[in-house]
Parts: structure tokens; C-alpha cells; sequence
């Protein structure tokens, strides 16, 4: 098929090393990590810190699906300037294919680190869904698994990057493979380039390792979250945009230009609309990505806050490993008398059913237990904290109750919680 | 089979090479297990006053380790053995790790898997087992019987 074999067209082989580095990386990570809200971000951290040779696979993992991106999005432009669309449908088709996976690898897996970047970024991702035109609402709580981000989104963005998103990876590589000449496919140009841009990546990760922000409890308020390379035109684009548009530019516009693009061999014109969306594509993603890297380095103190992020980073790598605490035969928890209903009700599902804490994802929330023995935590305070939790000092989530509980109602949580001991 | 042609076929396996030798190396040590770390605590088995008589008497112990990326902790049974001087031995069987149960009207102890016994003292009677219940690192302080945990697979290397 392929007339020239110039060094300019192995964009194939560099994508298809990609991708194996990706799946192998993404095997061995799996290997300790656990999607659970409880333990991702200490099976990150040990990952990190631990694991001999674990930055380094991480990383690889990280910046490797950035690369990838980029090498998949010039595929496609090599592939239209070659006028793959007519010529070779299968390979057009594949191409555009993967680089929409691709996409939706990166955002998928961004979130499962669960730092404060992953929680910004389902956030985000939560967001465009919500605003889609007609069925947003339903997408939003079939992306979720509920109404609000739980365990259940994490396990969802975790199923979807590890299991559906790569089955479907494997099928469209395997359908390109199957109907095309394998010599045809992989030469030995592609060869030379897919190793060289493997080992500048490998360098790359040696030297970088991928970023972990802090827990989404230790983040203050002044974290700057940034996503991926790959998603930094859309985070620049949706500054722009107002509201529910957002989800327009970033969901539909780009859907429609993916299937605008596979069904391409089949339209008339197909030159001119290729040609037209694909450079509007390079244009606003160039641009928004260039103006995204500008206004960060020019504005200083945005730029001060990611110095600081950094240094946190950096000291936070050099902190020893925090284990995660679980408990594997049954032990025998602390018995105390039933808890009140309206304890049960409101206060349990953050402080647990025996006023024990709870930690949801990187949010750790207090245990009550031998809370009496702290400065201003009498019956009478706790029933005043329980209407005016920020008169005491306490942050959200913590709330007011004085709108669903009655005084009778505060005084019996207060009087239960001061007998609480360890 | 030309010059090229092989030439062309041995550059296909260098993106392999690259890949496979260097990622697979790091697989290695990356999912080489890490051995679990026992935390040497002293852990409160009963006080000594409510220690006698010819029985062993079953105990609970809360062990904690560190293993990968947790501290574990786990409940084990013991038996605190009053006729042998407060020792305190392991509920685990030597043989295959069962935990074994104190048989009051036999005067033994038996493994409810592969019919191991043993005596009071803990030591072994008959059936499979090599070696008679393990023994716990055990001192007095303050009045309180404390053990260390060890589990099966570190008595045996023991």
C-alpha cells in the first residue's frame, strides 16, 4: 500500500509502541492499585514511594498517554494529508477510532489517583456531562453511579479505563491489523522511530516523575488543579465559554467531528470537510493549549501557587510512606449504647455508627470518641456547635443542624456523644 | 531470503526489545513481594491474678502488621497455659495452620482439618503435625501477661 517509506510516515510505529507501553504499564500499576475511595490514594502513595521502580511506571503511564495523544492526533493529520480516507478506510477509520479512546482513556484515568487533581477533574468531568443538551441529567448519574461522586464513580472511571476503553483499543487494533498487510503496517522505519521515541519517553519518566497532588482533605483552598497535556485546550476553552455550553465544545462538538471524520470515506467533498475540521481542530487545540501554558507562566501569582504546589510535591516525596489501617479477622468493636435515631440519621454516615470517624477518599472525618474531654465540648456546647458548627471553629462539610433537628433531638445526640469513649 | 529482508525483519523486534527488556526488567522489581514486618509490641493477654487452674484458657489477641500498603490487624486465638507457668502458645496448628480447639472432657487440644492432637502442656500427641503448638514470646508487666504474635511460617523458620 505504502508507495514511500519516507522517515515522515511512522507515526504508525510510534503509536503502536505507545500503545503497548500504555497497556504494559497500565497491567503492572494495576497490580497495587485498589479503586476503592478508601485506599486508591495510599495504594498511589506506596506505588510512589515503595514499589522499586513504581514513579518510574507510573510516570510512564502518565506522560505515555499524553505522548500518545499528540502522536495519535498527528497520525490522523499524516493520514489525512495522505489521503488515507479514500485510499485506506480501514486505516482512516482505526486512526480516528483510537484517538477518540485515547481521549477517553486519559480522562477516565485521571480521576483514579482520587488526589485533589483526580477530584477536580471528575468534577469537571461530572460537569460536561450535566450540561449536555436533552439527556444531561441522565448522563451525569449514569457517568456517577448516583446522584452525587461516591465510591461507585470511582469503580465506574476505573471499570471504564481499565476494562471497557482497552477491549476496545484491542479491537480496533486487531481489526487494523487483520485487514491490513502487516508489512504494509509496520516497517522497519516505523520500527527505528516507535524504539527512539520509546526511549526518550523512558528518559522523560526517569527524570519526571508523574505528578500527585495532595488529599483532597490536605488541599487548601488556593490548589490550582490543571489536567492532563491533552485536556489543557478544553480546561482553556471552558473559561471561555458560559455554563452549560461548555459541555457543547467539550462533549458534542468534539463527538460530532469524530463521526463526521469515520464516516468520511463515504462523503462527497470529503477533502474539503476533512480538511476544514481537521485544521479548525489543530488551530483551537494549538491555540487554547499555547495560551493555557501563557497565562499560567505570565500571571505571577497563579505562577507562585504552582511553585508552592511543586515544593509541596517535592516535600511530600520525601515524607515516609503513611500505611492505610485495615482490620482482616473480625476484632471486637467498642461497644456502646445504641446510638439515637437522629444520630444515626444525620451524623453517622460522616462520623460513623459509634462515633467512630470515617475516612471518605482523601476526607477524613473526626471520630467523636473522648470528644468530652476537649475544651468546650459539654452537652451544652456540642447542642450550640450542632446550630453554629463555624462559631466553633469547625470547617464544612460540617453543617448547621438547627433547620432538621429539634433542641430536644440536639441534646439527645449531645448527651449520647459525651459518653463515647475509646 | 535477501539482505534486506532480514534486515528489515530484525529491525521489527527492536521496538520490542526497547519496550519489553527494559519495562519487564523494572516488572521485576516492581512486583517483587515485600516481606510483612511485624510490629514487636507487647500485647495484653489477661492479667495474672485471673490465671489458674489445670485448664488452658482461651485468649484473643489483636496483632498488627505491616504488609504492603496497610497495617494489618488481625484477631488470633491463644492459649494461656496456667499448669505451665502462664506459657502462652499459638491456637494456629503447626501442620497446615487450622486453629485448633481445647477438647475439655478429652484433656487435649485438636485440630478440626487433619485430626492433629496434643496435650495440655501443648505438646504434640499425634497426627500430621512435626512439632507441638508454637510458644509466643511472652513477659509480666504490671501485673498483665503480654505476648509478642508470631505466626506459624516465622516459628517454622525459627
Amino acid at each position: 500500500m505504502r508507495s514511500d517509506n519516507s522517515w515522515l510516515r511512522t507515526t504508525t510505529g510510534i503509536v503502536a509502541v505507545l500503545i503497548a507501553v500504555q497497556f504494559l504499564t497500565g497491567v503492572l500499576l494495576a497490580f497495587y492499585y485498589v479503586p476503592s475511595v478508601d485506599h486508591a490514594y495510599t495504594t498511589v502513595s506506596y506505588i510512589e514511594k515503595v514499589v522499586s521502580s513504581g514513579s518510574w511506571i507510573r510516570s510512564l503511564h502518565h506522560y505515555g498517554s499524553q505522548w500518545l495523544t499528540v502522536f495519535v492526533f498527528i497520525h490522523v493529520i499524516r493520514l489525512f494529508l495522505d489521503r488515507a480516507y479514500a485510499a485506506n478506510r480501514i486505516q482512516w477509520i482505526a486512526g480516528i477510532l483510537i484517538l477518540g479512546l485515547v481521549m477517553a482513556a486519559g480522562g477516565t484515568g485521571y480521576s483514579l489517583p482520587w488526589d485533589a487533581r483526580a477530584f477536580f477533574s471528575t468534577r469537571v468531568a461530572e460537569g460536561l456531562m450535566a450540561g449536555l443538551p436533552i439527556a444531561g441529567g441522565m448522563a451525569r448519574l449514569w457517568l456517577l453511579g448516583g446522584s452525587e461522586i461516591s465510591g461507585v464513580t470511582l469503580s465506574r472511571f476505573f471499570a471504564l479505563h481499565v476494562l471497557v476503553i482497552p477491549a476496545l483499543i484491542g479491537v480496533v487494533v486487531a481489526w487494523r491489523i487483520f485487514r491490513t498487510q502487516i508489512a504494509a503496517l509496520f516497517g522497519p522505519r516505523d520500527a527505528i522511530v516507535g524504539t527512539l521515541v520509546f526511549l526518550v519517553l523512558a528518559l522523560w519518566a526517569l527524570k519526571h516523575p508523574a505528578p500527585f497532588g495532595p488529599s483532597v482533605a490536605e488541599a487548601g483552598a488556593d490548589y490550582l488543579p490543571r489536567p492532563g497535556a491533552q485536556f489543557l485546550w478544553l480546561y482553556q476553552s471552558l473559561k471561555y465559554i458560559p455554563g452549560g455550553l461548555g459541555s457543547i465544545v467539550g462533549v458534542v462538538l468534539p463527538g460530532i467531528v469524530l463521526a463526521v471524520l469515520v464516516a468520511l470515506p463515504w462523503l462527497k467533498r470529503q477533502r474539503l470537510i476533512a480538511g476544514s475540521l481537521l485544521g479548525l481542530g489543530v488551530v483551537l487545540v494549538a491555540i487554547m493549549t499555547t495560551v493555557s501554558y501563557l497565562s499560567d507562566r505570565r500571571d505571577s501569582r497563579t505562577a507562585q501557587q504552582f511553585a508552592r504546589q511543586a515544593a509541596a510535591e517535592e516535600a511530600w516525596r520525601h515524607q515516609p510512606f503513611n500505611p492505610a489501617t485495615i482490620t482482616l479477622a473480625a476484632t471486637t468493636a467498642n461497644a456502646s449504647a445504641g446510638a439515637p435515631d437522629m444520630y444515626t440519621k444525620f451524623c453517622a454516615n460522616c462520623h460513623g455508627t459509634q462515633g467512630q470517624g470515617a475516612q471518605q477518599g482523601p476526607l477524613k472525618f473526626p471520630p467523636l470518641l473522648d470528644v468530652s474531654a476537649k475544651p468546650r465540648r459539654s452537652v451544652d456546647d456540642i447542642v450550640a456547635l450542632l446550630k453554629d458548627p463555624t462559631a466553633y471553629g469547625l470547617q464544612p462539610p460540617m453543617r448547621s443542624f438547627a433547620d432538621k433537628l429539634t433542641e430536644a433531638q440536639m441534646r439527645e445526640i449531645a448527651e449520647w456523644i459525651v459518653k463515647l469513649k475509646k | 531470503m535477501n539482505i534486506d529482508t532480514s534486515r528489515r525483519s530484525f529491525l521489527k523486534f527492536l521496538p520490542l526489545a526497547a519496550v519489553f527488556v527494559s519495562i519487564g526488567g523494572a516488572a521485576f522489581r516492581f512486583l517483587r513481594p515485600k516481606l510483612s514486618a511485624a510490629t514487636d509490641a507487647w500485647l495484653d493477654v489477661a492479667s495474672v491474678s485471673e490465671l489458674s487452674g489445670p485448664q488452658p484458657i482461651s485468649r484473643k489477641i489483636v496483632a498488627e502488621q505491616i504488609t504492603g500498603w496497610a497495617i494489618t490487624t488481625e484477631e488470633h486465638n491463644v492459649f494461656v497455659l496456667p499448669a505451665k507457668n502462664n506459657q502462652v502458645v499459638s491456637a494456629i496448628c503447626p501442620h497446615e495452620g487450622c486453629e485448633v480447639a481445647w477438647e475439655q472432657n478429652r484433656n487435649r487440644f485438636s485440630c478440626p482439618c487433619h485430626e492433629s492432637f496434643f496435650a495440655a502442656d501443648g505438646s504434640r500427641i499425634s497426627g500430621p503435625a512435626q512439632r507441638g503448638l508454637d510458644a509466643l514470646p511472652a513477659r509480666v508487666q504490671d501485673g498483665k501477661l503480654q505476648v509478642q504474635y508470631i505466626s506459624k511460617e516465622q516459628a517454622t523458620r525459627a
